[in-house]
């Protein structure tokens, strides 16, 4: 089985990305169309169902419709920085259908995914503040407990630097290769 | 780069193309383009000992050390 080309286990993994970007897309979407939504009918809390769950908490009142929104939009922006490293992998794992790794290109794709990565994770503890911070006068002391730091997204975010200069190197390498006569 | 290759004068001297060179050696024109230029980065020792077989040279005469004004880099940075 190749790993690199036509045919590969890369064309097989870059399908797969096709579709999630697409998943991620139209979920985005949704979520967008959603906090509009939820903002108009916040008027009129009685039409949202008068309660909804996030996260086995129920909430209800006035701050229905913007707690549901700010919700909605903390799931979009996570949806963009996810779609942000899927669409870069989908351009990397291009260039590895292609059989052209180092393509100079990878260097900054892969800069970008470990960036979101750490973005990402650094929204993930300002939403779980946010949370913290209003949690008690809104009754959401059970989504208070998220926001703990998650050494194995640090982790990839290091590995992916480090990458990053694996790849460097070898778009180096590949240059001087291409002007060796 | 300080490094000259003097393939130009030598297909003169030998009134000798570069398609023909190519023929030759192997190499493809675009390549030797490249080669005669100047904008090659390196040379292979199987490319070299090609040309001077073909062109009944020695290495020398082929490559040449031509330095430049002081204070001029003596290798240019690859592209990031």
């Amino acid at each position: 089985m190749r790993a690199l080309g036509p045919g590969s286990v890369s064309s097989f993994l870059k399908v797969i990305l096709d579709v999630v970007h697409w998943i991620l897309l139209f979920s985005a979407a949704a979520a967008s169309v959603g906090i509009v939504v939820v903002l108009l009918l916040s008027f009129k809390p009685e039409l949202l169902g008068g309660a909804i769950n996030i996260g086995g908490v129920h909430i209800k009142g006035a701050w229905l419709g913007p707690i549901a929104a700010a919700t909605l939009l903390a799931g979009d922006l996570y949806l963009a920085g996810a779609l942000v490293i899927v669409g870069r992998l989908r351009r990397i794992f291009q260039t590895l259908i292609i059989g052209d790794p180092f393509h100079p290109d990878n260097v900054r794709r892969l800069r970008m995914i470990g960036a979101a990565l750490a973005v990402l994770e650094l929204g993930r503890y300002a939403f779980a503040g946010v949370v913290r911070l209003f949690a008690h006068d809104l009754g959401l002391t059970k989504m208070a407990s998220g926001g703990g730091v998650n050494l194995t997204t640090w982790f990839s975010v290091l590995v992916i630097v480090v990458l990053a200069e694996v790849f460097r190197e070898g778009a180096r390498l590949r240059g001087e290769a291409e002007l060796t006569i | 780069m300080p490094i000259r290759i003097r393939l130009d004068r030598l297909l003169l001297e030998r009134r000798m193309s570069l398609t023909e060179l190519a023929d030759r050696v192997g190499v493809t024109i675009a390549n030797l383009s490249i080669l005669k230029t100047g904008k090659a980065r390196a040379i292979r020792f199987s490319t070299l000992a090609s040309l001077c077989r073909e062109l009944e040279c020695q290495p020398g005469d082929l490559v040449v050390f031509e330095p430049g004004p002081p204070g001029e880099p003596e290798e240019d940075g690859l592209e990031e």
